[in-house]
């Protein structure tokens, strides 16, 4: 363990995904493995304890991504955000208690001031994305301006980790795209657990180019293993653990037209806007298109309408998936069942194409 | 494809530099330079020849205040950076986003001059190496070839190429590059617009030229070479490490190009390094509201999928090697080795997205933030949106254009309250607004 004490402390952001809607869903009994957002809580907290306890300089910053609004639920930098009442215990170690105390009092209060009608806005990830990325910016460069004296030191190896169990949001594209480049200039790696719905397409991207692990979580009763073995680690430590990488990689984009997620898109050479079908004026530009090139495209173009899920159907893209694809569900979820995890538990081991279905079946309710 | 040549030039006489002035007198602005505004640069008149202007070092431009602190310079920068974003505009610039570049190199005995250390040779191919990493980060669709200038010929060193390392390789080996002769412009230039004659319209043409002697030898009349230049679309740049030439700047002006002559190392790269963000186009509303632009187009591409290298092994289509980690072709399901490319199969164009996202924020640029001049009556926020420092109780002495005096700064849309410091980080940096994701 000796090498361990030279590892630089290091700064952990996790973003809690708070949409009510899908944790419901996650926690219908139907689902292979139900999560409830209590159990969901209480080993997130467990893991956020073990960060904090793995090196006594580590910092942590928590936030909340609600439907159409996104909060700081915790700080150990700042004293201002969430301060703590509760008395001393005796008997709990106070960091712990006060981390726990304060995420669950802010999660309770921010759940209960949502209205009915809030619920339907879109979960407002980005919105914690950039406020998290805007916090590492000040840790990592304290600067006078802000006139803290007792600015912290700066901590090497930020990260982020996404804990998501809403779907991609695509009209949030550009801006992800804006903070994944951001995270790769700040060098903050993305860790992203998708523990309930599809995959992301976008938070893949995320982390694949900010050199974190995309986790697709099928084992949902092992939630707090997988945050164990692959998250807690920081970026360094992590060539030496064979911590799950990443299998496929999905780099479609979303147009701007219609904010759908496209595989196949139509570009306009001088702003590089991505649009669904052949378009004779870009919005964003105003460029107008020749019409030869529109006709020989809408020419070229397969008779049927862009579909999303179309391509994650075909099984060239699955060659591993003996299953040939069925309805449109199943088969989404089909190639999270060929997902090599290297955590060596039971858990993803046993894992065959039935849980699988299981999980698509629970999405589509 | 019209290009104007004031686009590149910095709103701020202060910024400027007085080599690179030329006929850009119709400068409109461009998006916040992050480095360059980091430097700091000091004031710099409008001159006729940079090196009559003294290179202003950055630390001779910080001045301590009178009780010693330089709180009062470094807000003095931040604030002119926000002014600059002020009049910037905020609608979306177009710009030549597929550029074709061809990076002209003097490779003359000229260049053994130890004018700048260790020789103009050396920091020439040092520049031009970060220079190639910082323009493939910023034109992310762009390719670059290397021509060279020796011995009275023009020298292909590098062929067009869309990928850094093969451009980084082909300049990588300085005993290759060893400089030997006289240079010939006329031919080095010939050589260059030669291999970007089949380039399609609506990419762009430029050619760099980083230039160290004070003659050239050609063979024919360079005012030909000029001209067919012209007639091309080809926009011509030179960086001069030694002197100016009349050619040289009449090349430049004549086709919207920039030029600049190096004063020192520094100044050297910083004049290299304003050629690398996307030239702005002449917008087509100039000509009456989206006139047609003849090289503008529509183009299909493809997204892939990447597979890891655990998946089994498949051959690829472009070497029929087994391998595999690869990308999926989106239409055809082919195996490729690297994009961007062309799928080898069915012909389509295959890019990875984050790629083209890259250059979004050019299109999307956050709204400037209003410094907040006096207190609100209604509660003001006690914290900055973005990252939670809280904000000063008591309004600060200093004042001027764009500092506010209480340390905030208000998003127009969402009316959220951020600290100087986020105000240029998310304008910056993210490009996206923490309150209103806009
Ligand atoms: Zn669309
Ligand atoms: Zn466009
Ligand atoms: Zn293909
Ligand atoms: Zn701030
Ligand atoms: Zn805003």
């Amino acid at each position: 363990m000796s090498d361990f004490a030279v590892e630089p402390s290091s700064h952990m952001s996790v973003i809690l995904d708070l949409t009510p809607a899908q944790w419901y869903l996650s926690s219908l009994p139907k689902n292979e493995y139900p999560l409830s957002f209590r159990s969901f809580l209480s080993q997130t907290l467990a893991f956020l304890n073990s960060h904090l306890a793995s090196k006594h300089e580590n910092t942590l910053a928590v936030y909340g991504a609600l439907p159409g609004k996104s909060v700081i639920l915790y700080s150990s930098t700042d004293s201002s955000v969430g301060q703590d009442e509760t008395v001393a215990d005796a008997n709990s170690y106070q960091p712990f208690k006060t981390v726990d105390s304060v995420v669950a009092s802010q999660i309770t209060d921010e759940l209960d001031a949502l209205g009915d009608s809030d619920e339907e806005a879109p979960c407002q990830l980005v919105g914690a994305l950039t406020k998290a990325l805007c916090h590492i910016n000040r840790i990592m460069n304290p600067n006078f301006t802000t006139g803290a004296s007792d600015a912290p030191q700066p901590t090497r190896e930020p990260r982020i980790i996404i804990l998501s169990v809403s779907p991609d949001l695509s009209t949030s594209y550009i801006p992800i795209m804006n903070s994944i480049f951001s995270a790769q200039k700040l060098k903050v790696t993305i860790d992203v657990c998708k523990i309930f719905g599809p995959d992301a397409v976008f938070l893949q991207q995320a982390a694949h180019l900010t050199g974190g692990s995309y986790i697709y979580l099928e084992r949902r009763d092992a939630y707090l293993q997988h945050l164990m073995m692959t998250f807690l680690s920081p970026r360094s430590v992590r060539g030496i653990l064979a911590v799950p990488t990443q299998e496929k990689i999905d780099f479609r984009a979303a147009c701007f037209c219609h904010k759908t997620i496209v595989d196949i898109g139509f570009v306009c050479s001088v702003c590089l806007s991505i649009f669904c079908q052949p378009v004779p004026v870009c919005s964003t530009c105003r460029t107008k298109f020749p019409m030869k090139t529109l006709q020989r495209l809408n020419a070229s173009r397969p008779s049927f309408p862009p579909q999303p899920v179309v391509r994650s159907m075909s099984a060239a893209r699955t060659p591993t998936t003996s299953t040939p694809p069925g309805t449109r569900t199943p088969s989404v979820s089909n190639h999270h069942a060929d997902r090599t995890t290297s955590i060596s538990s039971s858990a993803s081991a046993k894992v065959n194409g039935s849980s699988s279905v299981a999980v698509g079946n629970g999405m589509t309710p | 494809m019209e290009v104007e040549s004031g686009s590149d030039d910095f709103i701020d006489d202060d910024d400027d530099f007085g080599g690179s002035r030329g006929k850009n007198v119709k400068g409109k602005g461009k998006a916040i330079d992050r480095r360059k505004k980091d430097k700091g640069k000091g004031k710099i008149n409008e001159q006729a020849y940079a090196w009559e202007a003294s290179y202003t070092r950055s630390w001779d431009t910080v001045q301590e205040d009178e009780a010693g602190s330089l709180q009062s310079a470094v807000d003095d920068l931040l604030a002119r950076g926000r002014r600059r974003r002020l009049l910037a505009p905020s609608s979306a610039f177009r710009r030549t986003i597929i550029r074709h570049l061809i990076l002209l190199l003097d490779l003359s005995a000229s260049m053994m001059d130890r004018d700048m250390r260790p020789t103009r040779f050396d920091l020439m191919l040092e520049y031009s190496r970060e220079f190639v990493l910082e323009w493939f980060d910023q034109n992310p669709l762009g390719q670059i070839g290397v021509v060279g200038m020796r011995a009275g010929v023009g020298e292909r060193i590098g062929e067009m190429s869309s990928n850094p390392q093969d451009v980084l390789k082909a300049i990588a080996d300085r005993h290759k590059l060893e400089p030997a002769g006289e240079p010939s412009l006329q031919n080095a230039i010939e050589m260059a617009r030669s291999s970007m004659s089949h380039l399609p319209t609506h990419s762009s043409r430029e050619i760099t030229i980083i230039f160290g002697s004070l003659t050239t030898v050609d063979p024919g009349n360079i005012h030909d070479t000029l001209d067919a230049c012209i007639k091309d679309k080809i926009r011509i740049s030179v960086v001069a490490l030694a002197a100016e030439m009349k050619i040289c700047r009449e090349m430049c002006d004549k086709t919207g190009g920039q030029f600049g002559v190096a004063i020192n190392d520094g100044h050297f790269k910083d004049i290299l390094f304003e050629l690398i963000p996307p030239p702005t186009q002449r917008a087509a509303s100039k000509a009456g509201g989206g006139a047609s632009n003849p090289s503008a187009d529509l183009m299909m591409m493809g997204f892939p999928t990447r597979l890891p290298d655990t998946s089994p092994p498949a051959l690829c289509v472009c070497h029929s090697e087994l391998k595999s980690e690869g990308f999926l072709c989106p239409r055809c399901s082919a195996k490729l080795c690297d994009v961007p490319t062309d799928c080898d199969i069915c012909g389509l164009m295959i890019v990875s997205s984050p790629h083209l996202a890259r250059s979004f924020h050019h299109l999307f640029p956050v709204k400037p933030y209003d410094a907040v001049m006096e207190a609100s009556l209604s509660s003001p926020s006690a914290n900055c949106h973005g990252c939670e420092a809280p904000f000063p109780k008591t309004a600060s002495a200093m004042s001027g254009e764009g500092i506010s005096p209480l340390g905030r700064y208000k998003c127009p849309i969402c009316l959220n309250d951020f600290c100087s410091d986020c105000d240029v980080f998310v304008h910056d940096v993210v490009h996206c607004c923490p309150g209103c994701g806009k």
